[in-house]
């Protein structure tokens, strides 16, 4: 049997995170090939439908990267990212789901190792943790 | 304020309103006749253009009813109405986006509905201008059906009754879900507020006055200054007490059954995806809804790419999507007021899912939706220095 890779969808955000997998791509840096990148403006711009989709449509994770709070392109994006997290995070408790196969971190367009290291762990962690029950769910 | 009065509010209100209480005596031993004097009479002279309070029509409607005819109000409205069809704050987020100069309309709202009304002026879809907002006490209520069973034809003469049995009402706890786990019997944002809980309504009413608009209402009234009888406090804090420990109970079931994917799945089983749950949702505001939108229309390719990965797709799809969503959208707003479970036409439980995922979620924002105009709604406002573990 074949290990299982864990599908990750990720959401770049353009001025920083997605510079910084550009980066750590240019330097040559080795990270698992596992997340689907999708460049938005900014991480405020992820309503929570679009990771809300992707889990239920068979995503393991779904990846967030935002530039570090302060540094938002548009001033305050990402501390309303941080707050949507807050609320996303309670509701996931709240009906019993695994807030963990959701991940946001702050990645600026210098960290092109610290993006490398973040696929990979969570990579790791979703392998872990196996294929989201949401993907042999078709009633969902 | 003084410290009796201060002490009369509840710790959320404290604080954050001007209250001056008086009593409003009650003629001929029916409170519901007295109101609605009071209320044909602000017709009468101007004061308010028209009244919007619940009805009971000789054709079994009972309804939010805008009146702007004394005599209308005499025949046919019904003060403290307990029959709950819809949330009256989605009706006046209908008439109240574009206020009209010189219009100036008084709304009954019961506490969930006051506060659904202070949840959609924060998100700006109901301007206060033309309102004047006339909270009332609230014990709970029935669905609109159960209540002509309840009552019979003669909604006024029941009322008086619900009115003075308070106790014997309560005990029989017929009323809808949500309000069986209400935790707040009183309004906590109004110009004028009329009570009866813990009193005896056919001798005198408690209202309380919040705003100068309130207190235009009341010139020219008999009315003397009565502190909160102390009764009255008491009756409110026993079924607060007792409403909280239904809530818990109600939670503790639901955890039982809906807790992880697969039982959330079965929690919603039977969804038809009707969207009615959103449509009757008092803070659901959107004019164009995503759900209803182009954005989930799809291709045949799409449909069967999924199926395929699934190996089978129930149609249609994303009744979890639609619900999960929906909970991210309004749950730091939700008022717990349980239309939506009402509306189901499939019976899903979702006044007590609800009242826990929007508790929950209020709480870490340290908010309660509808406790007042000034606090921002939290997912427009952030502080730097908050929330530092989540992204790093
Ligand atoms: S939810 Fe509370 S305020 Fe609303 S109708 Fe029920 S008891 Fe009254
Ligand atoms: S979600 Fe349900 S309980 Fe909450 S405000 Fe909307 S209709 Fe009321
Ligand atoms: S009203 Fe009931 S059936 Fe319709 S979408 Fe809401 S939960 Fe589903």
């Amino acid at each position: 049997m074949s290990e299982f890779e864990p599908r990750i969808v990720g959401f770049l955000c353009n001025w920083c995170t997605y510079a910084g997998a550009d980066l750590a791509g240019t330097s040559r840096i080795q990270y698992p090939p596992n997340m689907k990148p999708i460049r938005v403006m900014c991480s405020a711009a992820v309503d929570s439908v679009y990771i809300v989709r992707a889990l239920m449509e068979g995503a393991d994770g779904v990846f967030i990267g935002g530039c570090h709070p302060g540094d938002c392109h548009y001033v305050s994006g990402n501390y309303k990212t941080r707050r949507r997290m807050v609320l996303f995070n309670s509701i996931m408790r709240s009906l019993g789901l695994d807030q963990e196969r959701v991940l946001l971190r702050w990645i600026s367009a210098a960290e092109g190792k610290k993006f490398a290291d973040t696929i990979t762990e969570f990579t790791e962690k979703l392998r872990k943790k196996g294929p989201s029950p949401f993907k042999t769910l078709w009633e969902v | 304020m003084s410290t009796e009065e201060q002490k009369s509010r509840s710790a959320e209100e404290e604080g954050r309103m001007i209250i001056r209480p008086y009593k409003l005596k009650v003629e001929g031993g029916n409170p519901v006749e007295t109101v609605k004097a009071v209320c044909a009479r602000w017709l009468k002279e101007g004061v308010l253009n028209a009244v919007m309070m619940p009805a009971f029509s000789r054709n079994g409607v009972a309804a939010p009813v805008l009146f702007s005819d004394p005599e209308a109000i005499r025949d046919s409205g019904v003060p403290f109405l307990p029959a709950m069809g819809v949330n009256t704050a989605s009706v006046v987020d209908e008439i109240a986006f574009n206020p009209a100069p010189g219009v100036k309309v008084g709304v009954f709202l019961r506490p969930c509905e006051a506060r659904a009304v202070v949840e959609l002026v924060k998100l700006q879809q109901v301007v206060l201008d033309g309102l004047v907002l006339i909270g009332v006490d609230c014990p709970g209520t029935y669905r609109a059906l159960d209540f002509f069973e309840v009552a019979g034809s003669d909604a006024t003469s029941f009322v008086n009754r619900f009115l003075q049995e308070q106790d014997r009402y309560l005990a029989e706890n017929r009323f809808r879900t949500a309000c069986t786990m209400c935790e707040f019997p009183t309004p906590l944002v109004f110009d004028l507020h009329i009570g009866f809980l813990g009193m005896n309504p056919s001798e005198a009413l408690w209202v309380a006055v919040g705003s100068e608009k309130g207190a235009e209402l009341l010139k020219g009234l008999n009315i003397e200054v009565m502190q909160e009888p102390e009764s009255r406090q008491k009756f409110i804090e026993e079924l607060r007490t007792k409403r909280q420990m239904r809530a818990e109970e109600q939670i503790k079931e639901l955890d039982k059954k809906a807790l992880g994917p697969e039982n959330l799945v079965r929690y919603f089983a039977a969804c038809l995806n009707c969207h009615n749950c959103m449509k009757v949702c008092p803070v659901c505001y959107c004019r164009e809804c995503f759900f209803e939108s182009e954005a989930l229309e799809r291709d045949l390719d799409e449909v069967v790419r999924i199926s395929r990965h699934k190996g089978q797709t129930r149609m249609p799809q994303g009744t979890l999507l639609f619900h999960i969503t929906r909970m991210n959208h309004m749950m730091t707003s939700c008022v717990q007021c349980g239309i939506c479970e009402d509306s189901c036409p499939v019976k899903i439980g979702l006044s007590v899912l609800f009242k826990k995922v929007s508790r929950n979620a209020q709480k870490e924002f340290d908010y309660l939706s509808g406790r007042s105009l000034d606090e921002p709604l939290p997912l427009v406002t952030f502080r730097e220095d908050e929330f530092r573990t989540i992204g790093e």
